[in-house]
């Protein structure tokens, strides 16, 4: 099923032991590629680690990727998924040189307890596209965190588009994502994150609960964005204008890879044609960040994506190209 | 004069010494330019959302308990820390880190050019004094360094950050709402319970557990950077 040759991978011992040291003790379904990393682990000397404890029924899902640039084309030479993680065969709607990728959660959605790991590499002058085909789900817990974890290295030349789609937290879900992006010098990031704080359609408010969202761009080991956003569910901070004034829909869109000119920043606001929410942008030491806060996702993603055509079509001479799963 | 009063006295004496310090560096007139800041309130108030004491009040509690201005005082404390421990490479290290965080630009703006100013002034004061980053210095990460250099403990130093900050906020409410001088200093009394509680949570902060509630100021001050019009620079 999986094509990694572990010998032979752009994986190091050290990759290995991290995807062994996730997966669950319970996992019914053990492939066997399994043997072939314990046998690198046994031949690499690394200790075996104690698998972590879980309750039987906790998801712990992985994934692992790497995109390379073979001859001009940009293709996924590593795939490696752990239930209830997988991508979908990649696509090439806009030719040869990006690879559209669509990660798929196949358990519906996170419950308290889940743990899933995303690793994702991108090798020199690669080009993706990372997307989901519907909207997450993180269900209300009795206590326990969910916790996604997502670490993205891009080679020197490379460029990744992290466009999932909306996450819906659930009252009484507690949560935290962890996304940490590595980029070499002269790579570059476009990521957008949007997260609707409760069952809206049905008047459920995100009053109980946490939600974390930690995001991190580092470039040359020097932090170049953090993003540490934390809402405890309450009633105050709910309707507060230093909170969420009464819009359980936010949104962040932001480039990251170099210094832009304020036209750009200029250009990204008066893109901005909605009425339901209240948005802003400004300069990133190294980019740019826009920000939405309302009660429309149809809104946020139109201006999200004027935006995103913005950036390609202004720093690298593309226009965009919609996933067809979007279904807009 | 027996030994053990003569050293009560002379522990008194410093520790005299070390609050006027923390008066001087947590003072209004510190000569840093904090009066030309709102940190958002000027594009609130034109907007309409803060338009009085109460609504004020509201605001800069959130900040307290959730907000920005907790990264800045942990981002000071670790500052003290490093500069207590003579460690220059974790205190460049956060102050790197403060500038990847800050939300805006010219939220990044403003803590850059206080924090040189600070650092300035220092070492006019202290010209021997090591070791001291290299410009660019944010201001949480300057107050820290001067605190540690003036002995003040870490739980004053977070004190007076946090009160200086606030005084000033306060002081731009005054202005722009506006708001009677009586109504501002019952605002700061107002403040004291939820800075104390801050103070006492931060000095146990982990690093992973910086996080902040961004979404109100950061769309404030995003929209501040488009006010035609505007008397403070964020």
């Amino acid at each position: 099923m999986f094509k990694l040759d572990v010998c032979n991978s752009a994986w190091g011992a050290k990759e290995v032991l991290k995807f062994y040291k996730i997966l669950p003790k319970h996992a019914t379904v053990i492939d066997s590629k399994l043997t072939t990393i314990s046998d690198t682990l046994c031949s690499v000397n690394q200790p075996h680690p104690s698998p972590p404890t879980f309750a039987p029924n906790d998801w712990h899902g992985a994934l692992f990727l790497t995109f390379a640039n073979r001859h001009g084309a940009t293709e996924l030479i590593e795939n490696l998924g752990q239930a209830p993680l997988k991508v979908q065969r990649p696509f090439y709607p806009e030719g040869d040189e990006a690879c559209h990728t669509v990660i798929m959660h196949t358990a519906g959605g996170i419950v308290g307890g889940d743990r899933l790991s995303l690793d994702i590499r991108l090798l020199p002058n690669s080009n993706a596209l990372l997307t989901t085909p519907a909207a997450a789900k993180v269900y209300r817990t009795q206590g326990r965190e969910a916790r996604q974890t997502v670490a993205i290295a891009v080679a020197a030349s490379a460029v990744l588009e992290w466009l999932p789609q909306e996450t819906i937290v659930f009252d009484g879900a507690l949560y935290r994502q962890d996304l940490r992006i590595d980029l070499a010098p002269n790579a570059h990031w476009i990521g957008w994150d949007m997260t609707r704080f409760g069952r809206t359609a049905r008047g459920e408010k995100f009053i109980n609960g946490v939600w974390r969202s930690h995001t991190e761009v580092w470039q040359n080991d020097r932090p170049v964005w953090i993003d540490r956003q934390w809402l405890p569910g309450s009633d105050v901070l709910f309707h507060s204008p230093h909170g969420l004034a009464g819009s359980p829909i936010v949104g962040s869109f932001a480039y990251i890879g170099q210094a832009v000119d304020p036209e750009l920043v200029q250009a990204a606001r008066s893109l901005w044609s909605g009425t339901l929410g209240e948005t802003g942008v400004t300069r990133l030491q190294t980019g740019m960040l826009c920000r939405y806060r309302g009660t429309s996702t149809i809104e946020m993603r139109q201006w999200f994506i004027a935006v995103w055509q913005l950036v390609r079509a202004t720093l690298f001479k593309r226009s965009v190209c919609i996933p067809r799963v979007w279904q807009l | 004069m027996d030994i053990h009063t003569k050293a009560n006295a002379g522990e008194t004496h410093a520790q005299n010494i070390r609050l006027l310090r923390l008066l001087q560096l947590a003072s209004p007139v510190l000569p840093v330019g904090a009066y030309s800041y709102s940190e958002g309130i000027e594009s609130l108030v034109q907007k309409g959302t803060i338009s009085s004491a109460d609504q004020l009040e509201q605001w800069l509690v959130q900040e307290l308990q959730y907000g920005a201005v907790r990264l800045e005082a942990a981002m000071m404390l670790r500052s003290h820390r490093a500069t207590v421990a003579q460690d220059l490479s974790v205190l460049e290290t956060w102050n790197q880190w403060l500038s990847a965080a800050r939300e805006t630009e010219e939220l990044r703006s403003q803590s850059l050019q206080m924090g040189r100013s600070l650092l300035r002034l220092f070492q006019a004061l202290s010209p021997d004094f090591a070791p001291v980053p290299s410009d660019p210095c944010h201001f949480a990460i300057a107050f820290g360094l001067v605190a540690a250099a003036w002995h003040i403990e870490t739980p004053w130093a977070t004190l007076g950050y946090l009160h200086s900050w606030a005084t000033n906020l306060v002081s731009a409410g005054i202005k722009l709402i506006p708001l009677g001088q009586t109504a501002g200093q019952q605002l700061l009394v107002n403040l004291d319970p939820t800075i104390a509680q801050a103070t006492q949570d931060l000095l146990s902060l982990q690093d992973e557990d910086l996080s902040s509630s961004g979404w109100g100021l950061t769309l404030a001050s995003m929209s501040h950077e488009t006010l035609y019009s505007r008397l403070f620079r964020s």
